[in-house]
């Protein structure tokens, strides 16, 4: 991402390109066997340390206050080295942007406050899914000044290693869905074990039972929709930026590999063939750069249809992230397909994130609603 | 109307009337039963798929991310027990003797159901391919009798081949660049046979096989005259097999290392040595050599065109599925008309695959294609209806004979054209990726559809998507494939057109 336009956020491109250095590059592969292999608690730990996990979140809720811009910075880093963590901050920063739009301030501080370690900092939340389209399968009924959650919601992103989990369910008898903040150690909270899936294999998610579990209202009865639509805007210039490391990511291992590899007698990068695949991966990523700055920019400064452009730049960069990708891989030939490189990984990676925030097609089709109203 | 010289020129114009319409040629001299044996094949694979490859695809994947060391030993036995070792291997050499241009629609069909599961059977007919091409009668007859009696006594017997090695995966399956590369597969003749030194990576099936053919090489400085060929078995002092690899996808079929330390390999397991290859009218040794790499993919790489078609046409499926059961927005999502113009088009790529690999398989029955010979109508017919012991009497006890010998050359390696070579390996090369692309489109298409349901293993699509990438790099990528076809097809034409000379 551009960042020279906006020089005081270089200091997060320097902590996130040497956290991802440090914790991220060498243990790749080995964070990315879970869940057929252990957890990396270690380095969510030290992310949450250094702040990754509350860069949007205001000062006052205990965050550092950054507006997308810094967010989308740390995104790129991050996932231009590991997506698995990049799934992990964004997961936790969709929820508390939901949050934020609900008005909740109080409660993330109050969270926050409590929070300890990165478990009590993290919100689980399903990041993958637009409720209003797949419908809510959650039901709340308000017992004197509460609320208790019965029902089964699948795939909850970090519902495993979370102390909180945000959730969409529908109070009987209310149109629209509601938010509700609950505590992942309430007796009633069943977890499946991890889902296993294409990529972000250290983002896991889980299928949830509850059953009398106590959620706090989040925001007004019957708005969910209203919150998830304001975090969603925003958040998809988070994608765009995930999206954007990856790409960075699969080019330079493809450039890399290309001056090392011969084929033919010459390193394989001086066969115009090749070379050209790598000047189109070349486009696509400072193509990337350019639309996730100028998405967050327009985010931040609320320009006229601003939301336009952050959905626009998500899902144009997704789509050009998995073609990508696939390059990146036949780059490598049959070293690309294997687990000792990065590649396969940003092939199933820049898929997986996709499909964040709800059906690719369904949110090219909002752009035109939203243009006409 | 057209005076008949006039008329031949006409058609040999770009493009050429024989390599434009291989179908509309092929059709009326293929023996008519040819058509029934490819429904019952059809059928009967579409059975193996419901009870073997449906519940074992998601449950072997999962397996083998839980287990390292897995190897596919049970799907092995599995295929063994339904025939499908044999099944394409002609009678005179002891197997089934289903037509083989029909192993390319068994091929898509086991593929749609699991590609990795598919590739774990079909792959071994990659390495009979390349058997076959030596036309070494006896040392064909002797492996291929042995995955008989694999079958028989439920003992599989799989044959692979051992072609790619460390530092060269393009430059092995070209002519014009091995020179250029980095092998180091080395072949020394000795007294009774030759000592291999050296390692092949990523060969399929490897740890789980029987018989491998090996291309290794006389000469490490000029490999293009100084390939040999040699069948090693499993077992045989100084070969071992190294890792296996840990791949994204298509992880039923494990791709193994294969290491050869001073491993002798007797004269009588020797396929083909290039060097004493009898002189061609129409080739060069490297020519000869190439034309046996050719043979072999092009029956190969339009069977990976097929495995593309079968993954294009399960990602279609668990599209449908998908969308014909679950709602968006209040609707079944079938019924929103973008998913049916989306639907529509992952069915169109399945079709124009399909056309692809088929127009491929018609130019290998072709004058000068490797099906031909054994489509001629009579001997199709003779081997169809006459018991085996009688081929075991009366045509085995031949193989031996120098004449023997001399006539398959005179058949296969002289009586193919350059022509019908590049017809045939230009055709192979277009079904390989293009249908592989079509795989890739599509398992991509299918996850777009399904947004987080198809995220998750038990849904069987982000497999596909996993299992759809290799096909775009193995068997040639599909960037050389490329080249081949424009070497083989229009090249041609132009005659300052240079391949691989930049």
């Amino acid at each position: 991402m551009l960042t020279t336009i906006k020089c005081e956020l270089k200091s997060f491109e320097d902590l996130a390109h040497s956290f991802a250095a440090k914790e991220l590059t060498a243990n790749r592969e080995e964070h990315d066997r879970y869940p057929f292999g252990p957890f990396f608690d270690d380095v969510v730990t030290k992310a949450y340390e250094v702040g990754l996990l509350g860069a949007t979140l205001p000062e006052e809720c205990g965050g550092i206050g950054q507006d997308i811009s810094a967010l989308c910075i740390i995104l790129d880093h991050i996932c231009a080295a590991d997506a698995s963590l990049g799934g992990i901050i964004f997961t936790n920063a969709l929820a508390q942007e939901i949050i934020l739009a609900a008005g909740n301030k109080n409660l993330l501080s109050a969270m926050m406050e409590k929070a300890v370690d990165a478990k009590g900092a993290l919100i689980a939340c399903p990041s993958f899914a637009n409720p209003a389209e797949n419908g809510v399968t959650l039901e709340a009924v308000k017992v004197k000044d509460h609320y208790m959650l019965n029902g089964e919601i699948d795939y909850v992103v970090l519902g495993g290693i979370s102390g909180h989990a945000l959730v969409p369910a529908k109070i009987k008898g209310q149109e629209g869905y509601t938010f509700f903040l609950i505590d992942t150690a309430d007796k009633g909270y069943a977890k499946s074990e991890p889902v296993v899936s294409l990529g972000l294999h250290a983002c896991p998610a889980v299928d949830l039972n509850v059953v009398s579990v106590a959620g706090t209202l989040v925001g007004q009865e019957g708005d969910g929709a209203k919150y998830f639509a304001k975090a969603s805007d925003r958040m998809h210039a988070a994608v765009a930026a995930m999206q954007c490391g990856i790409m960075k990511g699969s080019f330079e291992e493809a450039l890399d590999y290309s001056q090392q590899r011969c084929q033919g007698g010459k390193e394989i990068i001086n066969w115009s063939g090749l070379r050209m695949i790598l000047g189109q991966m070349a486009m696509k990523v400072k193509i990337a750069e350019m639309v996730v700055s100028e998405a967050a920019q327009a985010a931040e400064n609320q320009d006229r249809q601003w939301y336009l452009y952050t959905r626009a730049a998500a899902l144009h960069l997704s789509e050009q992230a998995c073609k990508l990708t696939t390059d990146g891989i036949q780059c490598l030939g049959g070293n690309g397909y294997m687990k000792d490189y990065g590649q396969e990984k940003r092939f199933r990676d820049a898929k997986h994130v996709q499909a964040f925030l709800g059906l690719a097609p369904m949110r090219k089709l909002s752009l035109i609603r939203d243009m006409l109203s | 109307m057209i005076k008949p010289k006039e008329n031949k020129s006409l058609l040999e114009r770009e493009p050429r009337f024989e390599d434009s319409f291989c179908s509309l040629q092929a059709i009326p001299q293929i023996p008519k039963i040819q058509l029934k044996e490819t429904r019952t094949l059809v059928s009967y694979v579409r059975k193996f798929n419901d009870e073997v490859v449906r519940p074992l695809a998601l449950k072997t994947d999962l397996k083998t991310f839980q287990d390292p060391d897995y190897l596919p030993w049970d799907l092995v036995q599995k295929a063994n027990e339904w025939g499908f070792y044999t099944m394409f291997i002609p009678k005179l050499f002891g197997g089934q003797g289903w037509s083989l241009p029909s192993h390319a629609y068994v091929i898509e069909e086991m593929s749609s159901a699991c590609v990795g599961i598919a590739n774990a059977v079909f792959v071994h007919y990659l390495g009979f391919m390349t058997v076959l091409a030596s036309w070494n009668l006896p040392l064909i007859n002797r492996i291929c009798r042995d995955v008989a009696e694999g079958e028989r006594t439920g003992n599989p017997c799989l044959i692979t081949l051992a072609i790619t090695e460390p530092g060269a995966g393009t430059d092995v399956e070209e002519v014009e660049l091995v020179d250029r590369g980095k092998v180091t597969c080395y072949a020394e003749k000795v007294k009774g046979g030759y000592i291999v030194n050296g390692s092949k990576i990523f060969i399929s099936m490897g740890h789980v096989s029987t018989w491998h053919a090996l291309i290794a090489y006389a000469d490490l400085k000029k490999p293009s005259e100084n390939t040999v060929m040699l069948a090693v078995k499993t077992g045989m002092k100084g070969f071992s097999f190294g890792k296996h690899e840990d791949k994204m996808g298509q992880r039923a079929c494990c791709a193994s290392e294969l290491v050869f330390e001073d491993c002798f390999i007797p004269d009588d397991c020797v396929l083909g040595d290039s060097r004493d290859f009898p002189n061609s009218q129409i080739r060069g040794t490297g020519e000869l050599v190439n034309q046996i790499i050719h043979y072999v993919v092009e029956v190969t790489r339009a069977s990976v065109g097929a495995f593309g078609t079968g993954v294009a046409r399960g990602a279609y499926e668990h599209a449908l599925k998908f969308a014909s059961e679950n709602a968006v927005d209040g609707k079944l999502l079938i019924n929103h008309e973008w998913a049916q113009i989306m639907l529509a088009e992952m069915y169109k790529n399945v079709i124009a695959g399909r056309l692809a690999y088929n127009e491929a398989n018609y130019s290998n029955s072709l004058k000068g294609g490797v099906f031909n010979f054994l489509q001629i109508k009579p001997l199709y017919y003779y081997m169809k209806f006459i018991p085996q012991p009688i081929i075991d009497v009366f045509f085995v006890p031949f193989y031996k004979l120098k004449i023997t010998n001399w006539l398959m050359r005179q058949i296969f390696v002289e009586g193919q054209s350059l022509e019908a070579q590049k017809r045939c390996s230009g055709w192979s090369s277009i079904a390989k990726f293009f249908g592989t692309d079509m795989g890739m489109k599509n398992s991509q298409m299918a996850l777009e559809m399904m947004g987080q349901a198809g995220l998750r293993h038990e849904s069987g699509a982000e497999k596909i998507l996993r299992d759809s990438k290799l096909l775009q790099i193995y068997e040639g990528t599909n960037q050389l494939n490329r080249i081949n076809l424009f070497n083989c097809l229009i090249a041609r034409c132009v005659p300052q057109a240079r391949v691989f000379e930049e």
